[in-house]
């Protein structure tokens, strides 16, 4: 027994020095697990390993762990941050705590989603409109039985944001505003994919289901949903729960020091900027087909060549090119 | 090609029609599982119910006295109610009390479940041959492959919540329950039957007491499992101390997280302690 255990820790020893010694540089991804940050980071992968011969990989973990990991310089490119998501960013960039390239899109929306068929219903699946009144958030009460909260019945339930999100505490506090804990429980659903699972199941119910939701995602490309009206945006009361959702500043971060080592490819990195709509797109494709990100990011790249080529210099986009269509 | 690094073929899974499945099985058994998610959110709620019902300081005492009686010892039954009373302090308590809701209803199903199947696998050799792998996958089956389908299948909540606590605590329950009636001496066993006694008098009788201790042993493991459980449970919407600890690690407020941490700590610590009680005064009287 004791022989076994020294022979296992020599190795264990062994092997560890064994470790290959010469790899070529590899830039890590932060994969926050949403579908859009997957793709993008297939996106710029592909172009640095085609264009400057570089590797990449991913690091999958929770939004704020992966952002955590970016300023501690063990993240190198954060492809999508989505700012008003995270409650410290101002302050992180302000402090310089990791360098901030450019933006990727600006044109997305999150909010308190219905399915169409809870206002306008559904001839194709039988389904008589439940809500036709229903626009905005505020007209939420006089409709609160149709979203009864099954474990507690004398109120309806609203699906709130992911907890830890910065829109979680906005929201809080708008159902405060709008006096909805009157009428309505605000439901943590703990997780990405609890919430996503609980709308998705309630839509292929055909049965009436309020929630946080943000597009790009698959879910919003998949199924049709209606994004609740609210009162214009309000930028004083934004953080206590007045007024819309304006759409979030989604940037692109690199850790410290980055660019000055890759100064070509932080250049790309700062030109990269897409575009809600395009992201929309390649998540449907990658649903309908069945593609890889990988896969999806080449098919994108190839449809979206004009756009790509602003991003590169002529020289750099040819060799992409002639990469790909190999 | 080169079979020597690469599997010669290889197999696709359709696991999309796995996905449908589960779908339309949600689908076609609404309300059958409207009826389950009922039934058991009934019980949640009751239980609920009554902890909230309670003050705090009679919750307090009570484990003070409960712990004094199985061990005589006053100053650590001091230091428990302490400990609970903290929670209440820092302000948890309601959350303590939505937690423990969710672990105690989990345990009592576990045990109502539990408890007569682990019996039956005592008297079928062949019935314990088949269930030891299932019990196996049960246990170590990453509990999110069956989350997400529990979520389709019964929504995000509380429910949910019990189910895979129920699934992933039951197995000390039934394996130790197996497992005391099978160590019960053979003679034993025989000397009843020999005094005409049938298969149900001698487990009822003579077994279940000869096993009792083991049998507690497997409840005291099914509670600690259930508060394994906590905050993975918290993630699928169970509300309590784990969602707690989830959104202070989700915004990485360490300090926060630690607190309510501790608490889940205490809670299981003190859930321990009294449950082990219930072994040991038993075990003594044997040894006499």
């Amino acid at each position: 027994m004791k022989k076994l255990f020294l022979l296992l820790v020599l190795l264990f020893f062994v092997l560890a020095g064994c470790a290959p010694s010469s790899r070529r540089t590899t830039f890590t991804f932060a994969n926050a697990q949403w579908d859009s940050i997957m793709f993008h980071n297939a996106v710029m992968g592909t172009i640095i390993e085609e264009v400057f011969g570089y590797g990449w990989e991913e690091l999958p973990g929770s939004t704020p762990i992966t952002y955590e990991a970016l300023m501690s310089g063990e993240i190198d490119i954060y492809s999508e941050i989505w700012t008003d998501n995270l409650p410290s960013y101002n302050e992180d960039v302000a402090n310089g705590r990791f360098e901030l390239l450019g933006l990727n899109f600006d044109d997305n929306a999150q909010g308190l989603y219905v399915p169409r068929y809870v206002i306008e219903g559904d001839a194709t699946r039988g389904i008589e409109p439940m809500a036709p009144n229903l626009r905005s958030v505020s007209d939420l009460p006089q409709y609160w039985e149709l979203f009864e909260d099954q474990e507690d019945p004398n109120k309806g339930r609203i699906y709130g944001a992911i907890p830890g999100w910065a829109v979680d505490e906005i929201l809080r506090n708008k159902m405060d505003h709008l006096g909805l804990n009157a009428t309505f429980n605000y439901f943590s659903p703990g997780s990405d994919a609890a919430l996503s699972a609980a709308l998705s199941s309630a839509y292929e119910r055909g049965e009436a289901v309020v929630g946080y939701y943000w597009e790009p995602t698959w879910l919003m490309g998949l199924y049709d949903f209606v994004l609740l009206e609210d009162e214009p945006f309000n930028e004083n009361g934004f953080m206590n729960g007045i007024g819309e959702f304006k759409s979030s500043d989604v940037t692109v971060g690199v850790r410290n020091g980055f660019s000055a080592e890759f100064p070509e490819v932080a250049e790309f990195l700062s030109k990269y900027s897409t575009s809600s709509t395009l992201t929309s797109a390649a998540l449907s494709y990658i649903q309908e087909t069945g593609a890889s990100s990988v896969e999806a990011a080449k098919w994108f790249i190839l449809e979206n060549k004009e756009l790509v080529a602003t991003w590169l210099s002529a020289e750099q986009f040819e060799t992409l090119i002639n990469a790909l269509e190999s | 090609m080169n079979w020597i690094y690469e599997f010669p073929f290889q197999l696709t899974i359709d696991t999309s029609a796995i996905d449908k499945g589960v779908r339309s099985f949600a689908l076609t058994f609404d309300a059958v599982l409207r009826v389950i998610r009922q039934g058991l959110t009934n019980i949640l709620l009751t239980i609920s119910d009554i902890l909230t019902f309670i003050p705090w300081w009679v919750l307090v005492l009570f484990v003070i006295v409960l712990y004094f009686k199985q061990s005589k010892k006053i100053g650590m039954s001091l230091v428990y109610g302490g400990l609970l009373a903290l929670i209440g302090f820092t302000g948890l308590w309601t959350l303590m009390i939505s937690t423990l809701s969710i672990v105690i209803t989990a345990v009592i199903l576990s045990v109502a479940l539990g408890f007569p199947f682990g019996l039956l696998l005592s008297l079928s050799e062949r019935a314990n041959r088949i269930m030891r792998p299932v019990l196996d996958t049960m246990q170590t089956m990453p509990v999110f492959v069956y989350l997400i389908p529990a979520l389709l299948l019964f929504g995000l909540g509380r429910v949910p919540a019990v189910m895979a606590t129920v699934i992933y605590a039951i197995v000390p329950i039934i394996r130790l329950t197996n497992l005391g009636i099978r160590q019960v001496n053979p003679e034993i066993v025989e000397a009843s039957r020999s005094f005409g006694a049938t298969t149900i008098q001698t487990l009822i009788k003579v077994q279940i007491p000869q096993a009792f201790t083991t049998i507690m042993a497997g409840l005291n493991q099914t509670l600690m499992m259930a508060m394994a459980m906590v905050v993975t449970a918290s993630m699928i919407g169970a509300p309590g101390l784990g969602m707690e600890v989830l959104i202070s690690v989700n915004r990485i407020e360490v300090g926060r997280g630690l607190v309510s941490g501790t608490a889940i700590v205490i809670v299981a610590i003190i859930l321990d302690r009294l449950s082990q009680g219930w072994v040991k005064p038993h075990s003594e009287e044997e040894s006499l």
